[in-house]
């Protein structure tokens, strides 16, 4: 399972961005591509906001997932393209829908994946530290982000081990199939909890003094062209929707 | 002495990672409920599944609260991953005031009292409706965001939600949250307590 997010050592890295270039990259895709702030008059643009995690991936040496995600884009960009106009009535709502949700999610998982791989806990630290946000935001936002993997392993196994015993959709008893995958997911999380705390604690996350970070974060050449990007999305929106 | 019992009130590094832990938890769960709202139907309703089902991880949580804070920053940071999940920035400030008001429901029970923890689950729970707010405020902008989904799936959630269902959905959150609540307190009995985890 993903052993790539937010991992530990840096690896190789062609494209190196500051991860609060990241950050705003991150909230640039939600809120245009995924929320679809700017309405119909920014259409063209975030078709172009669409594509850009392809060029992020690639410049990072994710092959497979630039391949993947442009793959399941297009299909179900063309599909929004060719068939709605073809077909009707119920299947007009499902392809509609279906098309809709995926060319909506697809660039901002990608988006979010590129920073998730490409950022070591450390940098986010800093980076968030460089932001002067509190600590109350910064450890339980760096924790948030490395415990995601986690619960989301824990959870297929515990579906694995669920369907072994028969607990399942369509089994007839809702309430049992909610607590027996819950609690259980509840139950690992707070074991694993207790020990990343442990090891923490061993790192000086607990202490009374200011922790020192040694993530060499700056900003760059590339970062000016991401940041651009994110401003000129931002521009547009404030351009349409005030002088317009 | 004096030095040590006044850190200890104030949040040390467990008690932050215990927030960001439990908030990674609920936020799975609450994730996975989400994505039932693409069925039309289930949009207003959520309103009440995400908070019935949340109360479970949320009541655990609470068990692990002691000191002033950590409600609030769990509220506020669902309202933070709400904004990166595309929902927009209501929730964030419904968050802050929803979540220092449950956190002070809570303080007033010593961070002990059973009752007052149910309480607490149905207020903190009123997040969830933050996420509703710009239907209300404009629908036709907010439909303007979500065109991809087809004219079916804006039609029905436009018949779905009259403005009257503004304060009808904060309130179904409210009380959701205090059956989620109920639930939690249940399943803490039933399973935890026998665990020794809560």
């Amino acid at each position: 399972m993903p052993a790539f997010l937010l991992n530990s050592s840096t690896g190789k890295r062609a494209l190196v961005l500051d991860p609060r270039t990241k950050l705003l990259l991150l909230v640039t895709m939600a809120v245009f591509v995924l929320g679809g702030l700017g309405g119909v008059q920014m259409e063209n643009f975030r078709l172009a906001l669409s594509v850009v995690p392809v060029f992020f991936l690639l410049f990072s040496m994710k092959w497979r997932a630039a391949f993947v995600f442009t793959f399941l884009f297009s299909v179900f960009y063309l599909m929004q393209i060719f068939l709605i106009p073809v077909t009707s009535g119920v299947v007009n709502f499902l392809v509609i829908a279906m098309t809709g949700i995926v060319t909506r999610f697809m660039p901002s998982i990608a988006m979010a994946y590129f920073v998730m791989s490409t950022t070591t806990v450390s940098e986010f630290v800093a980076a968030m530290e460089r932001m002067h946000l509190p600590n109350q935001i910064v450890i339980p936002m760096s924790v948030i982000f490395r415990f995601f993997p986690t619960v989301g392993e824990e959870f297929t196994a515990i579906n694995d081990a669920m369907r072994m015993r028969g607990v399942r959709f369509g089994g007839g008893k809702v309430t049992a199939m909610l607590e027996y995958r819950l609690i259980p997911m509840m139950i690992c999380s707070v074991k694993i909890g207790e020990e990343l705390s442990a090891s923490a604690l061993t790192r000086g996350l607990g202490a009374p003094v200011k922790r020192t970070n040694i993530c060499r974060i700056g900003f760059r050449f590339p970062d000016v062209l991401a940041l651009a990007l994110c401003l000129l999305a931002f521009g547009m929106w404030i351009l349409n929707s005030f002088f317009a | 002495m004096s030095q040590s019992t006044i850190s200890n009130k104030r949040l040390q590094g467990k008690d932050l990672i215990n927030v960001g832990i439990f908030t990674a938890m609920y936020f799975v769960i609450v994730f996975a409920v989400a994505l039932l709202g693409y069925i039309p139907i289930f949009m207003p309703l959520l309103c009440v599944l995400v908070p019935i089902v949340g109360g479970i991880p949320f009541m655990l949580f609470l068990t692990k609260v002691k000191k002033f804070g950590m409600i609030w920053i769990m509220s506020v940071i669902m309202g933070i991953l709400m904004l990166l999940t595309g929902m927009g920035f209501y929730s964030i400030l419904v968050g802050a005031v929803s979540g220092l008001i449950a956190e002070l429901i809570y303080k007033s029970g010593d961070y002990r009292s059973a009752s007052k923890a149910v309480l607490t689950s149905g207020v903190f729970s009123i997040w969830v409706w933050g996420n509703f707010i710009p239907l209300f405020l404009n629908i036709d902008a907010y439909f303007s965001t979500r065109q991809g989904y087809g004219q079916e799936y804006i039609d029905a959630l436009t018949r779905l939600m009259p403005p009257w269902m503004c304060p009808v959905l904060l309130i179904a959150a409210f009380i959701s949250g205090l059956i989620g609540g109920l639930l939690g307190k249940a399943a803490l009995k039933k399973h935890f307590q026998k665990a020794g985890i809560a």
